[in-house]
């Protein structure tokens, strides 16, 4: 996602736009602009064009001027929605309480184990989704490589976590399968057995 | 007069329980007894959160009074448990083949129903709820419900004509299903199947050294809690084949499910509650002061956490 949305901004910076749309997406998306800004002054830096003082925060000055002006048409859009926002969020909440943590603990695990079981067990499926991990740290550009650490790290005690628990699963399968020796004293048909494994009883655990 | 109504209105109901219990009782003897003596070959499906796996399962008994087993995974690397008898191989990809030294396929189909099912009326009740029309039959439901509150309720659907298991279903107390298992082929035969035939002339892999089992009493920790009617049936330290973490172990089960019980030095101090579910199984793993504990089975969280609880050190010997 992110990356294709930083090259629309690149790709607007160098004067090719995909979509006659895709200026219009940069203006407003806050994050994108951010970054076109930043495109542009690297180029200004780069071309020697950069006046005595800049002032970083020149856009953020006028939107926020603009959002102080009173203007009848078009009223702040922002309190109303996000007070509603909030109310659905604490309604719905609340009543589940550990349910909802419970359930997205059970989530993030059905990711989990299909993602490590396709590795072991899948041989179409698993490329794509072991090639997006490390596509993600390597092809982004360093300009919003700001972003990173944080959810690097996160990927990863995510990725610890489903590696410790997907591990513990396959061992409890395993002590099974290894148990149910232990499980039947009393075979039933016990000469047969007796016959058919007469060169092999020596390897029996006691 | 009323009381008598009364009366007569509850022993009609009690006897109708009475019934129900019989009836599923007389069913899933049928299934046992199916499962232990007839040649089919059938296929199923095991559908876990979202996602789906093929199985394939012969089982076939030869004149001499052999049984001989094939369940295969479909999708994937190559799953195979084969069984000859008394002897049951697992090839997987992740180990060198191994045999162990049982009768039992451990396998997405609780071993018990092929083994003395009657035994779990210690802890389940058994209901015949109705019928239903599964895998283009005639299906009879029975539920297997706990007498307390934690453990989960399996449900069969089991094929009117042959006793057969068609479909099974596992469910919270609440009714939310888990994990199911659906079959998609049954065909029975006179004849053993074919690619059993194979299977009585091949050789099985050479059964493996189980761990040491050792007495309870040999770790300094106990499990003061379980639900009533698990029994521990192996204590060991072994590695975790995956992580490589040393751990002791104790495995219980009561008949249906089965529970594991790790405990291990945490490389964290302290570490939060997880729990994360495939299907039924449920895996609870903590750390309290440097102690990690985890316990794996299809039972709920609250169970899960009440076993991990209850633990206790014992002095050191």
């Amino acid at each position: 996602m992110s990356e294709s949305k930083f090259e629309t901004v690149s790709s607007c910076v160098d004067n090719y736009l995909p979509q006659d749309s895709s200026f219009d997406d940069v203006i407003e998306d806050r994050e994108m602009s951010d970054t076109w800004g930043r495109y542009q002054l690297m180029g200004d830096i780069m071309r020697n064009e950069v006046p005595q003082n800049i002032d970083l925060d020149l856009s953020a000055k006028i939107s926020a001027a603009i959002d102080a002006e009173p203007t009848v048409l078009a009223p702040k859009p922002s309190n109303k929605p996000q007070n509603t926002m909030k109310a659905r969020i604490v309604k719905f909440v609340k009543p589940f309480g550990q349910v909802a943590i419970a359930a997205s603990a059970a989530g993030l695990m059905v990711l989990g184990v299909q993602h490590n079981n396709m590795v072991q067990t899948d041989d179409v499926v698993p490329v794509p989704s072991i090639q997006t991990n490390p596509l993600i740290g390597v092809a982004e550009p360093v300009s919003f490589n700001y972003k990173q650490p944080n959810q690097v790290s996160q990927k990863q005690a995510y990725m610890e976590q489903q590696r410790r628990l997907q591990a513990l699963l396959a061992d409890h399968q395993q002590q099974i399968k290894l148990t149910a020796t232990q499980n039947k004293k009393s075979p039933v048909e016990k000469t047969e057995a007796a016959n058919s494994q007469t060169n092999k009883v020596e390897n029996l655990p006691k | 007069m009323k009381i008598l109504t009364c009366v007569l209105l509850l022993s009609t109901v009690f006897s109708a329980t009475a019934a129900e219990g019989e009836k599923a009782t007389t069913w899933l003897n049928s299934l046992s007894q199916f499962l232990k003596q007839r040649n089919f070959s059938t296929s199923f499906i095991v559908i876990r959160n979202n996602r789906a796996d093929p199985y394939h399962w012969f089982h076939g008994v030869t004149e001499s009074g052999e049984e001989l087993e094939i369940l295969s995974l479909l999708n994937g690397p190559r799953r195979d448990v084969l069984r000859k008898n008394n002897i049951v191989s697992y090839i997987e990809p992740e180990l060198p083949p191994y045999s162990v030294d049982t009768h039992q396929i451990s396998g997405p189909i609780p071993p018990i129903f092929s083994g003395d099912i009657l035994a779990l009326t210690k802890n389940y009740d058994f209901i015949s709820v109705g019928k239903s029309r599964v895998l283009g039959r005639p299906a009879q439901i029975i539920r297997i419900v706990s007498k307390d509150k934690h453990r989960f309720g399996h449900r069969l659907w089991l094929d009117e004509a042959s006793g057969m298991l068609v479909k099974m279903a596992v469910y919270t107390r609440q009714g939310v299903l888990l994990e199911q298992i659906q079959f998609t082929h049954l065909e029975l035969s006179k004849t053993v199947p074919e690619p059993l035939l194979q299977l009585q002339s091949s050789e099985l892999p050479p059964v493996v050294e189980t761990p040491k089992d050792l007495e309870e009493t040999d770790l300094n920790w106990k499990v003061n809690w379980l639900p009533d009617g698990f029994k521990r049936i192996k204590t060991n330290r072994h590695r975790i084949s995956l992580t490589k973490q040393p751990v002791e172990f104790m495995l219980f089960s009561d008949g249906l499910v089965e529970l594991s019980v790790y405990i291990n030095k945490g490389n964290v101090k302290h570490r939060d509650v997880d729990f994360v579910r495939t299907g039924a199984t449920g895996i609870f793993n903590q750390v309290v002061n440097g102690l990690e504990v985890s316990v794996v089975g299809k039972i709920p969280p609250d169970t899960a956490k009440a076993i991990s609880d209850s633990i206790t050190l014992l002095p050191k010997k």
